[in-house]
């Protein structure tokens, strides 16, 4: 179906992962716009608003690619369509994915969300990082966590300090790995990345905010 | 590339195009380790467990070397299937392949010096995959930490995840409860069921044994472990550390905090529950070994004495038929043929619907109940589909059972309004006793004894057959066998329908009593019914094959006075036999009570072959 909708009837297949991730593997010929980014990239890109869009996620467990639908709607586009069960679809039928400009894969160090406590006490200079989207940082977070969104961390890379320990925070543990292998690739020594994300750490140590 | 290598390679390059005035051709020999002479390559490669393969054996997408030389065309992605094609084939999809996009040297770190692992192939996996996977369980629990100290037997990631094809779900029982527990019950189970290694590593070689013969096990093997807990659920996934740590989550400390979380509210001596015990150990679980004795003992007795009863009966009953029907004797009676077939009514409306629903649940308890008991068995399997699965399966005999408590608090009723027919205060304890081993009084006494003896007798023909009264011994056993049916198989099943309630009255090891009781008086109840009270009832050549006066309520005045000739000359004297006079049932009926009848009959006998199939093939 998508293959048939990219051949036909020319529609843009949207990757709605951060940038690095997108470069890092996506289906071939597709485009980079990071949901958050969609409002405005999107009409840019895409000034043709009955051309069909395909809108896809990393996995079959990301809402993404389904609020990215909701956006163009907004924004006017009439033939939308999301990728069932995202990129893990895509493989699963055995089609091959494009990489741009793969993030080398590094041994990253996970702790629970019972041991963090315990990082943040040893570590006084630990630089909690959140990579969730800007609203889910500003629903809760950590006391202490510095926002940088998944799709800004290839822009905002000086904000992060190479010789402090890092933890890096994600919504369910799914996209901080890759995000930990580009900071320890670009320098960034001690990183370490919550498993499970946010979602593992329950209420009483999420801070509103 | 050094320098100076790039200057002499350019060199040869434009000295050749001078040269030929062509493009490179396959007759110049240049090596790839001309240009790529780092160690890694020259020798780290030749070292490899690809040395033995050219370069270009991977990397084939070559146009052009001399495109290549200027670096105006790099080699495009290997592809490592192209040899490993049945590994490619399951990595793709598995769960790093398909999440996480990880490609073969990702793992298998720097592809051109790697050497095949010498020594513990167990302990270079868990250092592998603890790289990425570093939480302290991993490496830390009682199988990793074994793995690094050079155990063979115990299980690495690969051995429970698999190397190349690790699952593609995420095996988490917070997420994906019924993969994950499928997942590791079979994992846990593979090994854990081999004797040999257990007894080894001194782990209980039947610890998976007896967990398939608890309730969580059973239901489990069924095929439906959502709602049971499984391996990984007390022991955890990773941090499995033996019961004496006080780290374990079996730990006695951990252990009531570890079941509250399916059990909510317990208290804490419901942890007292033993999870896989051996029954059969008498030193290790005194308690359980001794019921079930008790309960294989009252098994064995009841069934050695009512099936002995029931072919001496059969016997008898059948020879005289054969004696009779040689010599041309026909029974007769002292009625007319009109005063003979009059109806007497034997059961009021109220017993006859109470019968009717004791069927239906029992029915219902035996076919919800038995899959259980008999889990691994095909037919279980099936019965439980059909049903819709085990949580169905335990809510219709739930619902089955508090038909059965309602009848059987209803009984006590009318055994309290029987002994005190105008209530106790009006009538206190006067003619009780009179009432209770009296006529209609369904409480054994001293005659029941002579007609017991009277009837042994008659098997053996030496005496007449002895003459019944409004109820025979063995009716008045099957009516009291329910009482202690019911304590026993009732008060097993609502502490098993609610444990966490009877941990506050009772400690854990309890509810494995109950487990016990509760199946066993199941298999005497159900093999009771279907054998020795349908033959008593329905199958006596007498009656073959069936007698319906429990649904139709009434029967000729001429078998009463055959078969319960006290009884008839009572309510003779007694002026009650008037009164009994009912009208000849209808056919609606008679058509009705023949076909629930013969259903519930057969059912009956079908499930008794099932069950006779079970213990002696399945």
């Amino acid at each position: 179906m998508v293959i048939s909708l990219m051949e036909v009837k020319n529609a843009a297949v949207i990757d709605t992962m951060s940038y690095l991730e997108c470069m890092d593997h996506r289906i071939p010929g597709s485009h980079c716009i990071a949901l958050e980014e969609l409002d405005k990239r999107l009409p840019a890109s895409f000034p043709n608003k009955s051309q069909p869009v395909i809108f896809y996620c990393e996995s079959d467990r990301c809402p993404r690619a389904g609020l990215a639908y909701e956006k163009a709607k907004l924004l006017g586009y009439e033939n939308i369509y999301v990728l069932e069960d995202g990129l893990v679809a895509w493989k699963r039928v055995g089609y091959e994915v494009e990489t741009i400009q793969r993030v080398k894969r590094a041994p990253v160090i996970s702790i629970k969300s019972a041991k963090l406590e315990v990082l943040i006490e040893e570590k006084k200079d630990l630089f909690i990082l959140d990579i969730r989207p800007e609203d889910a940082y500003k629903a809760s977070h950590i006391d202490g966590a510095k926002n940088i969104p998944f799709y800004m961390l290839h822009k905002r890379l000086n904000e992060i300090p190479k010789n402090a320990p890092v933890i890096v925070i994600d919504e369910n543990g799914k996209r901080s790995f890759l995000a930990c292998c580009y900071l320890i690739n670009n320098g960034v020594k001690d990183v370490t990345r919550l498993f499970g994300g946010m979602e593992s750490m329950g209420h009483k140590e999420k801070k509103k905010g | 590339m050094t320098d100076k290598n790039w200057i002499t390679a350019i060199f040869l390059f434009l000295l050749f195009l001078f040269l030929s005035g062509n493009a490179y051709t396959a007759s110049l020999k240049v090596q790839c380790s001309d240009c790529h002479d780092s160690e890694r390559f020259k020798t780290g490669f030749k070292n490899s467990v690809h040395g033995n393969t050219g370069c270009t054996s991977c990397h084939k997408s070559f146009e052009s070397l001399d495109k290549h030389i200027i670096l105006k065309e790099i080699p495009g992605l290997i592809s490592c299937g192209t040899c490993h094609g049945e590994i490619e084939k399951q990595y793709r999809s598995s769960f790093h392949s398909l999440y996480e996009d990880f490609k073969c040297h990702d793992c298998h770190y720097d592809i051109h010096t790697l050497k095949p692992e010498k020594g513990n192939f167990k302990i270079a996996v868990t250092k592998n995959c603890t790289k990425c996977h570093t939480n302290d369980e991993y490496a830390l629990s009682g199988h990793g930490a074994a793995v690094i100290k050079g155990n063979k037997d115990t299980a690495t990631c690969s051995d429970c995840h698999g190397l190349h094809d690790t699952k593609a779900y995420h095996t988490s029982s917070e997420t994906n409860l019924l993969e994950a527990r499928e997942f590791y019950n079979k994992t846990c189970k593979a090994c854990h069921s081999n004797k040999e290694m257990m007894v080894r590593n001194n782990i209980s070689p039947n610890a998976v044994k007896y967990y398939e013969e608890t309730y969580h096990g059973k239901v489990q093997d069924l095929g439906y472990p959502t709602s049971v807990a499984g391996c990984a659920d007390c022991h955890t996934n990773h941090n499995i550390l033996p019961k004496s740590n006080p780290a374990s989550t079996i730990h006695p400390r951990n252990l009531t905090q570890n079941c509250g979380k399916c059990h909510p509210g317990i208290h804490p001596r419901f942890a007292e529950y033993k999870a896989h015990p051996d029954y059969r150990d008498k030193d290790r679980y005194p308690q359980l070994y001794v019921s079930f004795l008790l309960m294989a003992g009252l098994l064995l007795v009841t069934f050695v004495f009512f099936w002995t009863h029931m072919l001496l009966w059969w016997r008898k009953v059948y020879w005289e038929r054969h004696v009779m029907e040689e010599l041309g004797i026909k029974l007769e009676n002292p009625f007319t043929h009109k005063e003979g077939i009059q109806r007497i009514r034997r059961f009021s409306v109220t017993d006859r619907v109470m019968h009717v629903l004791l069927i239906i649940s029992f029915f219902g308890l035996v076919i919800t109940g038995f899959p259980l008991k008999y889990h691994s068995t095909p037919w279980a399997g099936a019965i439980i589909r059909a049903l819709g699965g085990a949580h169905n399966a335990g809510f219709y005999h739930r619902i089955a059972a508090l038909i059965l408590i309602g009848l059987f608090l209803y009984t006590l009723w009318r055994c309290f309004r029987f002994a005190f027919p105008k209530g106790f205060r009006k009538e206190g304890w006067r003619g009780f006793f009179a009432r209770l081993f009296g006529p209609d009084s369904l409480m054994p006494n001293a005659q029941d004894w002579r007609q017991f003896k009277a009837m042994v007798k008659w098997f053996f023909g030496k005496g007449k057959p002895p003459t019944f009264g409004r109820w025979t011994y063995w009716e008045k056993f099957d009516f009291l066998a329910v009482f202690w049916g019911m304590i026993a198989i009732g008060g097993s099943g609502v502490t098993l329908w609610a444990p966490e309630l009877a941990s506050h009255v009772y400690p854990g090891w309890v509810l494995n009593i109950a487990s016990i009781v509760h199946s066993e008086e199941a298999l005497l109840a159900a093999l009771f019914i279907f054998t020795v009270h349908f033959f008593n009832t329905h199958l006596i050549p007498s009656k073959f094959p069936m007698d319906t006066i429990i649904f139709t309520g009434s029967y000729n005045l001429e078998e009463l006075w055959r078969f319960r000739t006290p009884e008839y000359e009572r309510l003779l004297k007694e002026g009650k036999l008037n009164d009994l006079k009912v009208k000849h049932p209808s056919i609606t009926l008679k058509i009705v009570a023949s076909m629930f009848g013969h259903a519930s009959l057969w059912m009956g006998l079908l499930f008794t072959l099932i069950l006779l199939w079970t213990f002696f093939f399945a």
